[in-house]
């Protein structure tokens, strides 16, 4: 029950930024910056908040839950990534289709790299190795 | 409007919370399957919706709202780093591909089908 409630109110939280990113962040190039900047900076949360045991034990568990499935999940989003290529496919823009595809995917990884990678060298727990 | 964003967004967290404990319950948690169903379903109906150029309230609401959150990227990009760290190429490349590959086409078709339905 703590964890749903957690979720409700971190992923409230999430949605708003999200939308609130995408109407302050200008678009002059067409190219979706905002949604790049929403996927590679949750990407990079998510992973290090995962990893980050030394301190994430030092709270309620509700709360590791709600900030990682609630609010960075519902901050990031991979439905408007989807349909936001199709579109610029559709419009025929395919360079930078590709590169919003590109920017997205190898970003994303690079970011939850550096996210485990950080939070296992400073905050992991010592006496556990996964 | 943000407000209207965040509660579609907290509904959407909570379905994908629920779907994923269902799924991994199942089906174990070896292979994200959980999660890319999750992506593709949400990526199929942001594209029927998108197409279907609706009013923008129920738009924010249940497009940005309830499908972007949830859908999700952060965990789709984690648990592809974790297969990578487990040396599961195989699978990192399927699941990669399976995700992006399966949403564009989805999203495409979602598009197709809710341009018929517009006005």
């Amino acid at each position: 029950m703590a964890n749903v409630l957690a979720i409700l109110i971190c992923g409230f939280l999430g949605g708003c930024l999200r939308y609130w990113l995408g109407e302050v962040i200008p678009t002059g190039t067409g190219f979706p910056w905002s949604l790049v900047l929403i996927n590679l900076l949750g990407s990079g949360l998510l992973a290090w908040l995962s990893h980050a045991r030394r301190l994430t034990a030092k709270w309620p568990e509700a709360l590791t839950v709600g900030l990682g499935v609630g609010g960075v999940g519902a901050f990031t989003t991979f439905s408007t990534f989807s349909v936001t290529t199709v579109t610029l496919l559709e419009h025929q823009q395919w360079r930078m289709a590709v590169a919003y595809l590109a920017v997205t995917v190898l970003g994303g990884l690079i970011c939850s790299a550096l996210g485990v990678w950080s939070a296992r060298r400073w905050w992991g727990l010592p006496l556990v190795k996964l | 409007m943000a407000a209207l964003a965040g509660l579609g967004a907290a509904m959407g967290a909570l379905g994908r919370y629920a779907t994923t404990k269902w799924v991994t319950g199942r089906w174990g948690n070896r292979w994200p399957f959980a999660t890319l169903m999750i992506n593709l379903l949400g990526s199929l109906l942001l594209g029927l919706l998108t197409g279907w150029q609706w009013e923008t309230w129920p738009t924010v609401i249940f497009g940005t709202g309830v499908l972007g959150g949830f859908t999700t990227y952060s965990t789709f990009s984690h648990e592809l780093v974790m297969l990578l760290d487990q040396r599961r190429y195989g699978a990192a490349l399927g699941y990669g591909l399976a995700s992006v590959g399966g949403g564009l086409l989805l999203a495409a078709l979602g598009l197709f089908v809710g341009l018929r339905f517009a006005g």
